[in-house]
C-alpha cells in the first residue's frame, strides 16, 4: 500500500472517530416527560371524547372540523409546553434554547412533520378521510422520531418505533377491513387511533422517563 | 500535492483527538465525563489534557459541585484550540477527497 493510500486511511479513520464521539456526545431529549404526560392526558380526553361523540353517544357536536381544530389546538399547547421546559432545562443547563442539539433535533423532525401534517389536514378539509389522515399523522410523527436515532436517548427511539410499527399494523388493518365501515362515522376510529398512539404512547413515554430518571437521581444521592 | 506537515501532530494522537472531538461538542466537560465518555485510565487522561493545556488548546477550571460539595475540575476549548480542531478537521477532508481514485 503505498503513503498516499495509508493516510488516507488514516484519515478515514481519524474522521470516523471524530463523527462518532460527536453522535454520541449529542444526546439530545426534544420531547420532556411532562410535556409527553400532558400532552398524552389530553389526547386521550380528545379521543374519549371524539370516540364518545361519534360512537356511543352520537351527536352533531364534534363532526370532521372540530376534530381537526381539537387535534391542532391540543398539538399547539402541547408543542408550546414542551418548548417551555426545554428552555427552562437548557437554562439550568447554561445553554442557550436555541442549542446544537435544538437545531439537529429540528431539521431532523420538521420535514417529516411538515409533510404529515399537511397531508392530513387536506385530508381532512378538502377529502373528509378522518381515518387515513389520523394513519398519516401516526407514521410520519414516527418518522419524525425516528429521524432522529443519531442522537436521540433509547427512549425516544422505542417511542418513534411504536408508533411506526402501530401506523403500519393499523393501516395494513384498514386496508384489508376495507376502511372500517362498521362505524357509523369515521371520527371514532379515528378518535381511537389518535388516542391508542399520541394518547397512549406518550402517557408511558413520559411516566418511565420520570421513573428511570427518579431512580438514577436517587442511585446518585 | 497533500501536505501532510499541515497536520497538528498535537491533536493527531487518537487519546487526544478524542478529547478535542469531546470538547468541541459542547463545554465544559468535568474530568469524571470525560474519563466516563472515553474510558481512559486517570494518568492516560491526564497526560493528554496536561499537553493540550500547555498547547493552549484547553482551558482547565476548578469549580465546586453543586451537588456533591465536592471539587471538580473542568475542562473546555479555548478560542485556540477550537481553531485548531477545525483546520485539523479541514486538512483530514482534504488527504481524503484529494486521494480518491480517479
Amino acid at each position: 500500500m503505498s503513503d498516499e493510500q495509508d493516510s488516507k486511511v488514516e484519515a478515514l479513520e481519524n474522521l470516523r472517530v471524530i463523527r462518532s464521539l460527536m453522535e454520541r456526545a449529542h444526546v439530545y431529549r426534544s420531547i420532556s416527560a411532562p410535556a409527553a404526560i400532558f400532552g398524552g392526558s389530553m389526547a386521550l380526553l380528545v379521543s374519549a371524547f371524539g370516540f364518545y361523540s361519534n360512537f356511543i353517544h352520537i351527536s352533531p357536536s364534534f363532526r370532521e372540523r372540530e376534530f381537526l381544530f381539537a387535534w391542532l389546538i391540543l398539538l399547539l399547547l402541547t408543542s408550546a409546553l414542551n418548548a417551555y421546559l426545554l428552555a427552562k432545562d437548557a437554562k439550568k443547563r447554561a445553554q442557550p434554547f436555541v442549542n446544537e442539539g435544538l437545531r439537529m433535533a429540528l431539521r431532523a423532525i420538521v420535514p417529516p412533520l411538515l409533510t404529515g401534517g399537511i397531508l392530513g389536514v387536506g385530508l381532512i378539509w378538502f377529502e373528509r378521510q378522518l381515518q387515513l389522515a389520523a394513519l398519516i399523522w401516526i407514521l410520519c410523527y414516527g418518522l419524525a422520531l425516528q429521524a432522529t436515532v443519531g442522537f436521540a436517548p433509547k427512549s425516544l427511539i422505542r417511542l418513534a418505533r411504536a408508533f411506526l410499527i402501530t401506523g403500519q399494523a393499523l393501516t395494513i388493518w384498514w386496508f384489508l377491513s376495507g376502511g372500517f365501515g362498521e362505524f357509523q362515522r369515521a371520527e371514532a376510529p379515528a378518535s381511537l387511533f389518535l388516542g391508542l398512539t399520541f394518547g397512549l404512547f406518550h402517557l408511558i413515554y413520559g411516566i418511565c422517563i420520570l421513573a428511570t430518571s427518579s431512580t438514577t437521581k436517587a442511585a446518585r444521592d | 500535492m497533500i501536505d501532510f506537515t499541515q497536520l497538528d501532530k498535537v491533536i493527531h494522537e487518537k487519546g487526544r483527538l478524542s478529547i478535542m472531538t469531546l470538547l468541541a461538542t459542547r463545554s465544559p466537560w468535568s474530568f469524571q465525563e470525560l474519563k466516563a465518555e472515553l474510558g481512559h485510565s486517570d494518568g492516560n487522561l491526564i497526560t493528554h489534557l496536561r499537553t493540550l493545556t500547555k498547547e493552549g488548546y484547553v482551558r482547565e477550571t476548578k469549580t465546586i459541585a453543586q451537588d456533591s460539595a465536592r471539587p471538580c475540575t473542568n475542562y473546555e476549548l479555548t478560542g485556540a484550540g477550537n481553531s485548531a480542531f477545525q483546520a485539523y478537521v479541514r486538512v483530514l477532508e482534504s488527504i481524503v477527497r484529494q486521494t480518491k481514485p480517479q
